[in-house]
């Protein structure tokens, strides 16, 4: 199955072709993705910890509008890169690991979302369960970005 | 994708950048003693900038020195010890020049928000410029070494292969390549520090644009650290990729490209920490046109410094 997807006419066009619309382009569109959901979720991981408290919480809620769409850019163009290589990614640990990371990031920009970003006066106080999901929030991003990029060493 | 600059145009380039480290901060020092003599704080604001800018102005220095030493290596009447002496005076004085405009941001930033310029961070950049114009003018003395002999006789000062410098490039470079770890330890962090820094640019940019609302800019204003110390990640782990494969990057016009966006993203930035009218941008009003553009041509900058680092490989030569 995975050899199937990987040999396919789409993943030799991808590979092979040597046009900078191919493979290139892909592999920034998912960087361009990453900068842009982790960059917003990290500012908004500051915010809760208490950094340039200033900014009023809610004042931050359109960055979830971000993490959505940069998330939805990359589901694509990851998934595109993963049919190119899926024999060699598929049984790769490195691979499996990044998707948990990503899984946890993604369910943890929810809860934080549900937790601190319903509406109400400012200043918002924020509870140190929400703080600890802030944490848990950069820890799981920066894995993410750790494992997303050794792929491209191992194997 | 058509070149910028062929190894020979580096090297005019490289002669002719090469005195602004040196000229320029000795002016951002000049200024600033100049501003305790005459007690005028708006005088020390623009020497800080000037500082910062000089600092920005010297990454293409360093790196067309490297395409000059290349252009050079092999030639006849050439001393590879006396470049390597200036290289090591030139990296050190660089990493110098870089804490003194990082410093100098911070005064102008935390001016900016106590509305005052702090007497310590005001004495940090002083101790700095000094040390930074005592590291600079060694690099230019080796510099001048290499190949000019109305001041060295034709005979060279006889520098040791590590010269006097506290770094020596060729051992970061063995480092590097010596323990597989680097590289993909920095890469990681190359990806980190882009994504905190584009996270602040991201917001502060936005809010000008005026897409996010809701925040003051003296708010978002408060963020800025964060994208320098993203920069910081960036420069100190995108130093180690050039010293230890400078070939791949010093003729590869994607790099060219980068270091072009990301000076003028660096004055976008300086712009930015200083910015009078967004400065007065209460959370619910809309930015005046100057600061749309600004924000508008940060976020365009600084998604191209990041697109031309990704397409090093593919645009380029790079690995």
């Amino acid at each position: 199955m995975l050899t199937t997807l990987a040999q396919s006419s789409f993943s030799t066009w991808l590979l092979s072709s040597n046009s900078i619309w191919a493979y290139p382009t892909v592999l920034t569109l998912h960087t361009f993705g990453m900068m842009v959901l982790v960059g917003a979720a990290l500012m908004i991981d500051l915010r809760l910890l208490g950094f340039a408290r200033a900014i009023p919480l809610q004042s931050m809620e359109r960055l979830f509008r971000i993490i959505w769409a940069a998330f939805a850019l990359n589901a694509v163009t990851g998934t595109m890169l993963f049919i190119a290589d899926a024999d060699k990614r598929g049984p790769e640990l490195f691979f499996w690991m990044k998707l948990t990371f990503v899984a946890i990031g993604l369910v943890t920009s929810v809860r934080i979302r549900r937790a601190d970003f319903q509406g109400g006066a400012e200043p918002v106080v924020v509870s140190g369960a929400d703080k600890r999901l802030a944490v848990i929030s950069l820890l799981a991003w920066s894995a993410a970005i750790t494992t997303g990029r050794l792929l491209a060493y191992v194997g | 994708m058509p070149t910028l600059a062929n190894q020979a145009d580096l090297a005019h380039l490289h002669l002719l950048l090469n005195h602004f480290p040196t000229i320029g901060t000795i002016l951002g020092l000049g200024l600033l003693l100049l501003s305790f003599i005459r007690r005028n704080d708006h005088l020390k604001k623009v020497s800080f900038e000037v500082l910062f800018l000089i600092a920005l102005a010297t990454l293409p220095v360093y790196v067309s020195g490297n395409a000059a030493a290349e252009a050079l290596k092999g030639q006849a009447g050439i001393s590879q010890d006396a470049i390597n002496a200036h290289n090591d005076a030139a990296l050190g004085s660089f990493i110098l020049m870089e804490i003194t405009g990082f410093f100098a941001w911070l005064s102008l930033w935390r001016m900016r928000r106590v509305g005052r310029l702090t007497t310590g961070l005001t004495y940090t950049v002083l101790i700095l410029a000094v040390l930074t114009v005592a590291a600079v003018s060694e690099a230019a003395l080796f510099g001048g070494d290499i190949r000019h002999p109305e001041i060295a006789g034709g005979q060279y000062a006889g520098f040791g292969p590590s010269g006097a410098s506290f770094i020596s490039a060729a051992a970061i470079k063995d480092y590097v390549l010596q323990h597989p770890y680097v590289w993909p330890t920095c890469e990681t962090l190359h990806f980190l520090g882009m994504s905190l820094m584009f996270g602040v640019l991201m917001i502060v940019n936005l809010r000008l644009v005026g897409w996010l609302r809701g925040m003051s800019f003296a708010s978002v204003h408060r963020l800025l650290p964060f994208g320098l110390m993203g920069f910081g990640i960036n420069f100190i782990t995108g130093m180690f990729f050039f010293i230890a494969a400078s070939e791949q990057y010093t003729q590869n016009v994607a790099f060219h490209w980068k270091v072009v966006l990301l000076m003028l993203a660096g004055v976008n930035y300086l712009v930015l920490t200083v910015y009078d009218e967004a400065w007065a941008l209460p959370a619910s009003a809309e930015a005046p046109m100057s600061g749309k553009l600004l924000g508008a041509s940060a976020l365009v900058l600084s998604i191209g410094v990041m697109y031309f680092g990704r397409m090093l490989p593919f645009i380029g030569n790079a690995f």
